[in-house]
């Protein structure tokens, strides 16, 4: 036991049952139900790589979005409706920084959703 | 389905098709089908005939913005009429006592829809040439049908702008979604850069690989008609050529089947005006945030609890990597209307 819960913990479990279902079930399973195997397979991966991120990736992000919406509320609505406004649009002083803001945003998302994307896939 | 309703649907088939003596020799539910459900039928005609036929109803949770199943009766035979290569419509059935929902039925077409097969087969219905020629030739049909049509009212008037009408539409699809500033940004850059409204047609709205079923030598049916309504012809091409579309064949521009210029050229063969390539770019911007709008919409039906999937748990999962795309598009036709100014 490390601190109050057991181990192996929450990543490696999702690890560990991944790889189970990809090489030892899916191989043995009729056609019909591969389809299902493979998606538990996925939905366990990006399980896997969400509780990986580092919590203080998004407090950065979430501190870029309330300063630029200006609103420490719900930055990322405000940042939407900034955006709808046209108040970010180009050639306005800050579009540079939304858009350096959505591409970091668009990196993380990727790296635990898509992250072939970012590989070019 | 259980034998109850089994056989309400078989008494009823056989008022419709006007044959006491028609049985259902076998009934299964097909594959695919996120909105709606596809049961194949097995059906012998009091002669002794015996034909296949699909009946297509509602899922439990149905998209708001699709068509009811009268509805879509009505599109595939305005469509059939226009010879656009479709299954045939047979009956349409508005009373939810016989199965349980409105239900219609056509008759059966063989071939291949599945995206990911298709994709890869390079003798696709004569070849990848012939193949993105025959789905121009389809578009080019389908879009010759014009507002107005009495046996088309349900689809309303035609918007007065289409592309801004798009943009309003899918701004209160984001309002229910809850904030995705890449999907605003991308949103917002197509309501700066709306080309200007032209003669609307009819638009099938879902056109793309896995919606068409194929055999070796042809193009067999286009199915799915339940989006289809009045707009932008070059909607149709920006959704069948938006590379979210292509199925991981990004080089056949053509929704990964075949050529783009071989699409144009069968569109142009059947009839059909040059598409605008700017106007299709526009469009096919606009399907990187309406795929991901729907697939946020997906999501919503398994997080409300009513309806609990997997699949439908995966799917605002592809959001990010079309979120990654529409900023690369967005970023590549600002440079280009900056180099233009």
């Amino acid at each position: 036991m490390s601190g109050v819960l057991e181990r192996p913990d929450a990543a490696d479990l999702l690890a560990i049952a991944r790889t189970t279902v990809l090489e030892e079930i899916l191989p043995v399973l009729p056609e019909t139900h591969r389809l299902a195997a493979r998606m538990v397979a996925n939905a366990l991966g990006i399980a896997q790589r969400m509780i990986a991120v580092d919590p203080s990736r998004l407090a950065v992000l979430d501190a870029r979005a309330a300063a630029l919406a200006q609103s420490a509320q719900d930055p990322w609505a405000g940042l939407c409706a900034l955006i709808r406004s046209g108040r970010a649009d180009p050639g306005t002083e800050c579009h540079a920084a939304v858009a350096g803001l959505l591409a970091d945003l668009a990196q993380l998302r990727c790296e635990t959703s898509a992250p072939k994307t970012l590989a070019g896939g | 389905m259980d034998e109850a309703r089994r056989e309400s649907l078989r008494v009823w088939l056989a008022q419709a098709a006007d044959d006491a003596g028609l049985a259902i020799d076998a009934m299964a539910r097909l594959s695919g089908g996120a909105i709606q459900q596809n049961w194949g039928l097995a059906v012998r005609r009091g002669d002794g005939r015996q034909e296949r036929w699909v009946l297509r109803t509602d899922n439990p949770a149905t998209l708001a913005v699709s068509h009811s199943r009268s509805e879509e009766f009505a599109l595939l035979r305005a469509a059939h009429a226009a010879g656009v290569t479709v299954a045939e419509p047979l009956f349409v059935c508005e009373d939810a006592g016989v199965i349980g929902a409105p239900f219609l039925v056509m008759r059966h077409v063989a071939g291949i829809a599945v995206a990911y097969r298709v994709v890869k087969w390079d003798a696709i219905g004569g070849g990848r040439e012939a193949a993105a020629r025959a789905m121009g030739r389809e578009l080019a049909r389908i879009h010759c049908i014009r507002p107005p049509r009495a046996d088309l009212a349900f689809l309303g008037h035609p918007p007065a702008d289409p592309c801004l009408a798009f943009c309003a539409e899918q701004e209160r699809a984001l309002d229910a979604a809850g904030p995705h500033p890449i999907l605003e940004w991308g949103l917002r850059h197509l309501r700066r850069t709306a080309p200007p409204p032209i003669a609307p047609s009819l638009c099938h709205n879902d056109f793309r690989t896995g919606n068409i079923l194929w055999t070796e030598h042809g193009l067999a049916a286009v199915l799915d008609w339940e989006f289809a309504g009045w707009g932008d012809p070059h909607a149709d091409f920006g959704w069948l050529c938006a590379r979210c579309w292509r199925f991981g064949n990004i080089m056949m521009e053509a929704g990964g089947v075949g050529p783009r210029a071989a699409l144009y050229a069968g569109y142009v063969e059947a009839g059909g005006a040059v598409p605008d390539a700017a106007r299709v770019a526009w469009w096919e911007l606009a399907a990187h945030v309406r795929w991901a709008t729907i697939a946020l919409a997906q999501g919503a039906r398994h997080l409300s609890g009513r309806e609990p999937s997997l699949e439908l748990a995966l799917t605002p999962h592809i959001v990010p990597e079309l979120e990654w795309h529409i900023l690369r598009e967005v970023a590549a036709r600002e440079a280009g209307l900056e180099r233009a100014a």
